[in-house]
């Protein structure tokens, strides 16, 4: 044998490429490909004093198929448990559906950056999403409503294909049910049943209609790439500032922990410097996300 | 870190020729690994007969087996030294399923103190380069354990050839960064230096080894390495804070966007290169209900690095990842970190299949950058660089 | 599982298309192209096509700072650059792939080709990668190249710098070209071990030794997937190593991995290679891999009768059947 250049015994001492166990606990269909993972730490110490930021991933395994890159879709507000929301794409996600409450899975985080929630104390917060891109957004909503006196309006925009593609259905209900929530949903033309009474319409149309005032305004974007690219300029019409409007960039991970090279654009490693942005950050970076 | 360890140069020792062997077989005898370059014996008759090893055995850095000393002379080991702190396939840990139950295997491998004798100095110094990633908020355990268990001895340079361009990029052939010695080649044998505590340490340890340095010798040392700092800057110069400012400026400029043209993104570059270290991580099942966790090489210029689940990849042709390429190693990284992500050691010219010349694009940008009144056009079209 | 080994497969006068049958003469076979415009020289014939204006690149090769590299050239005016001589070995057929759109973005492109880089440029026409009418074929008559092409000048072939896969070179004026250049060659010399012999000398030995060769060989694979990427002949859009659902193929650079993703790709290869050699050049590890190639090129040869040649008119055994072909189900 040349080159030692295979090292085939893992080493003796922990690595920060070892996951935590996770218990998964419950597990929701939001909807036909799309799950949410409901999750305890079994270390019991971990389980106590886990802490994290709206806005923060973790990677998440399934051992045998590999680790996946998700947003924390619970808010910090509500530790003890971890949630996250995933749509089956590929091998691991397709794992990850294998498995069942009382199952093993892993869980490396947090990792990344996260809103700047407490920057936004006494403002209006705006809520823009798009299908699965609500998982993060979701989590940042909770944040906000858990400590609600401290925020001025709160409007969410939610929209997805269909009727049939929204997720965190309960939830939509509960926060349309709520009188200090200005809720709505819409379904793109065509993804609309007969017993549908939300709007009908793109998510950027219906915003658009909506037009919430900028005025002491944030707002928080995440969709599909095209989504986000027509809401820019709507929310620009409406005179948010870029400096005011924040999304999180969905990019290929590997590491998490901005060594392996993967999800670096122009100066950035989104998952150092990531995966939040201000409408600001993104435009400076280079067209590769 | 060698860095925080620095000493000033210690007054050189001389190694002779008739000790190495000697010195070699003590380094083993006291538990050390001693890494050096050396071809390798072929692997059977069949290879052999097979004229399977055409030109000779490559040069490369390996693990000395007893008896076997490095070649402390002119050569460019194939591969880099990247390999003894990454290695391109590495076990991370193990699982095996219990029912709903995972359990998470460590293994038992220890790293084993390690010398290596006779590096490149643009393969040593590509190791303090790449710590500044591997330790940027979380402090990646295996490299630098790895990097704390190796005494690292340089051997100055007479410049390979005209691909060599480690002084264009901050280094010179006698260099001693990422380094705990450097050797010299002169009459009879080698001048030695140590550069930290920890090649301090290994010399002491080995002290009969060791004779005082005649003042001769030392003239003669200093005198071949001033001429390989000549030869080596007359291969390439540049401005590498006006090459680094440059691309992060031009990010669409035509001259990037033609440098992939050519290229087929294999990854061989990215392979030999000293300072590449991207890599993915991989479950790999062995057995039913068990398996390993894997970190192995990966490279930016393969399609896949950047293609998302849902199918849409951001660098979806070879000058997107070309560019990607160039400009991490001349602009983000430097921006990021204050290093050049390059020793110019000149492997990937060499290696390029498809004659990709790093020599010829850096020269092309730093006229970009300094003259662009007489700017090349682009690569694709010839240039003028 | 042996091949018998056979000397004669030496030969270069090999049966194509149906057992039994010889290869037609050329250029009659290419009614598509017409005759082989053998007029001109490089220069001419580029200058020619460009300024015609139905070619917006021609893909050649040129004097770098390290020998001989690719070329891309797009104006008349530059033609000067092209260069033939013994340092060519790269086989640009490789740059038709459709997946590379920023060379499809230059437009209809004219391949400088040898006589292995026309057999290339047969294979990808033969399974409908490329359409006769979106290439223009200049072939150059070809003495054999050397095993390198980073060298400042030219140097002569002599046995121990030639290319061994040159021996016995069948298609030295390539007939599958719009046009064909240059003086005409001498042939390749002999080198001291022809590929076929270094594959006889393996064949020769005990299983377990040349499965130990082998392992020892593909140990050293980084798995930086270089042979896939240069080979003209490796066009999927998905290559079956980098689906993971399922994992065909393990990703990480260990031995179980190394030896699926070598035996496989020799296996997609198989009746397909037209044995350019350029995987085992660009490979950094030096593998041997023109001798799988070779090897599974004899079984195919053995087996179906069938040599890859330059003519796309000819089916290969894989993507085509014939009723007299001997697996069962056909019948």
């Amino acid at each position: 044998m040349s080159t030692p250049a295979i090292a085939r015994e893992p080493r003796s001492g922990p690595t920060i490429y070892e996951p935590s166990l996770m218990t998964v606990v419950d597990l929701v269909d939001e909807t036909v490909d799309t799950r949410t993972l409901r999750l305890e730490f079994k270390d019991e110490g971990l389980r106590e004093s886990f802490a994290f930021k709206a806005g923060q991933f973790g990677e998440y395994s399934a051992f045998g198929a590999g680790e996946s890159t998700f947003c924390i879709a619970s808010p910090p507000t509500r530790a003890g448990a971890l949630e996250c929301t995933f749509k089956t794409v590929g091998k691991v996600t397709s794992a990850l559906r294998e498995l069942d409450v009382g199952d093993t899975m892993g869980f490396r985080g947090p990792y990344g950056n996260w809103f700047p929630v407490d920057d936004w104390r006494g403002k209006n917060v705006l809520f823009v999403a798009g299908g699965i891109g609500l998982a993060p957004v979701r989590c940042v909503i909770w944040n906000v409503l858990d400590r609600r006196d401290e925020f001025g309006d709160v409007t969410i925009v939610y929209g997805a294909r269909s009727v049939g593609d929204l997720v965190y259905r309960r939830e939509l209900e509960e926060w349309a049910g709520r009188a200090d929530v200005t809720m709505v949903t819409t379904v793109d033309p065509g993804g609309e049943t007969p017993e549908w009474d939300g709007r009908v319409g793109f998510v950027p149309t219906v915003l658009g209609e909506v037009a919430p005032a900028s005025k002491d305004a944030v707002a928080v974007v995440c969709g599909p790439p095209i989504m986000i690219k027509f809401s820019f300029p709507v929310l620009d019409g409406l005179g948010f500032a870029d400096d005011d409007v924040f999304t999180t960039l969905e990019m290929r991970m590997k590491c998490g922990v901005g060594k392996c090279g993967r999800c670096n654009i122009g100066q950035v490693y989104v998952c150092k410097d990531g995966p939040v942005f201000s409408a600001t950050e993104l435009k400076a970076l280079p067209p590769e996300y | 870190m060698s860095a925080a360890r620095q000493t000033a140069a210690a007054a050189p020792v001389f190694l002779a020729e008739g000790e190495l062997e000697a010195l070699v077989a003590e380094l083993a005898a006291a538990g050390a690994e001693v890494i050096g370059a050396t071809g390798a014996a072929p692997a059977s008759p069949a290879a052999a007969a097979a004229g399977n090893e055409r030109g000779g055995p490559s040069l490369d850095y390996r693990v000395l087996p007893p008896g076997v000393a490095p070649r402390l002379l002119a050569g460019m080991p194939r591969l880099s030294l990247k390999g003894f702190f990454l290695p391109q396939a590495e076990a991370l840990f193990g699982w095996r399923q219990h029912g709903a139950d995972v359990e998470i295997e460590r293994g038992a491998a220890a790293t084993r103190p390690r010398v290596a004798l006779g590096v490149k100095p643009c393969d040593a110094a590509a190791l303090e380069i790449v710590d500044q990633v591997m330790n940027w908020d979380y402090a990646d355990e295996p490299w630098n354990e790895r990097r704390a268990a190796t005494t690292v001895f340089t051997l100055a340079c007479a410049v390979e050839d005209s691909s060599c361009f480690c002084a264009a990029v901050g280094l010179a052939p006698d260099a001693t960064r990422g380094a705990d010695g450097l050797l010299t080649r002169v009459t009879g044998g080698w001048l030695v230096e140590t550069t930290t505590e920890k090649g301090a340490a290994v010399v002491a340890a080995h002290a009969e080894r060791f004779a005082a340095a005649p003042p001769a010798l030392v003239d003669e040392g200093a005198e071949s390495r001033r001429a390989a700092r000549e030869r080596v800057a007359a291969n390439l110069e540049i401005d590498a804070g006006s090459v680094r400012d440059w691309i992060a400026a031009h990010f669409d400029d035509p001259l990037l966007a033609a440098l992939g043209v050519r290229c087929h993104g294999c990854g061989a570059c990215a392979s030999v290169c000293p300072t590449c270290h991207c890599f993915d991580i991989v479950d790999e099942t062995e057995g039913v209900g068990r398996g390993t966790r894997r970190r192995q090489w990966d490279t930016c210029q393969t399609g896949k690095f950047t293609l998302h689940a849902s199918g849409h990849n951001p660098r979806d042709d070879q000058h997107a990842r070309f560019r990607q390429r160039v400009n991490h190693k001349f602009s983000i990284y430097p921006l990021r970190f204050g290093e050049v992500l390059c020793t110019g050691c000149g492997r990937c010219s060499r290696e390029c299949h498809a004659g990709q010349d790093l020599v010829e694009i850096l020269a092309a940008i730093d006229v970009a950058a300094r003259r662009p009144e007489t700017a090349a056009v682009g690569a694709a079209d010839g240039g003028e660089a | 599982m042996t091949e018998p080994h056979d000397a004669a497969v030496d030969a270069p006068e090999v049966a194509t298309g149906a057992p039994g049958t010889a290869r037609p003469a050329a250029p009659d076979r290419y009614p598509e192209t017409g005759a082989r415009d053998e007029t001109g020289d490089l220069h001419g014939v580029a200058r020619e096509v460009l300024t015609k204006g139905d070619v917006g690149v021609v893909i050649g090769w040129e004097e770098g700072r390290r020998g001989v590299r690719p070329a891309f050239v797009t104006a008349a005016d530059d033609v000067e650059r092209l260069v033939f001589d013994t340092r060519c070995v790269h086989n640009l057929v490789t740059y038709l792939n459709p997946r590379r759109a920023q060379i499809a973005a230059l437009g209809r492109a004219a391949v400088v080709v040898k006589g292995c880089d026309a057999k290339a440029a047969a294979g990808l026409l033969r399974e409908a990668q490329l359409r006769r009418d979106q290439v223009v074929l200049i072939g150059v008559r070809c003495g054999g190249v050397l095993e390198v092409a980073d060298l400042d000048e030219p140097a002569a072939l002599t046995p121990e710098t030639v290319s061994p896969r040159c021996f016995r070179c069948d298609n030295r004026e390539p007939h599958l070209v719009d046009y064909l250049v240059g003086e005409p060659q001498e042939e390749p010399p002999r080198p001291p071990q022809t590929v076929d012999e270094r594959v006889a000398a393996l064949d020769e030995l005990p299983a377990a030794e040349r499965w130990e060769f082998w392992t020892e060989q593909f140990s050293r694979c980084v798995r930086c997937y270089a042979c896939r990427q240069v080979c003209p002949l490796c066009v999927c859009e998905r290559c079956v190593a980098d689906k993971s659902v399922p994992q065909w193929i393990d990703s990480a650079s260990h031995p179980r991995g190394n030896l699926s993703w070598n035996l496989t790709r020799a296996l997609h290869l198989a009746g397909r290679c037209v044995e350019c050699g350029e995987c085992e050049r660009a490979c950094p590890s030096g593998l041997p891999l023109t001798l799988l190639n070779r090897k599974l090129a004899q079984t195919v040869r053995h087996r179906f009768g069938y040599v890859a040649g330059d003519d796309p008119e000819v089916p290969a055994p894989v993507g085509d059947y014939r009723l007299d072909d001997t697996e069962e189900f056909i019948r």
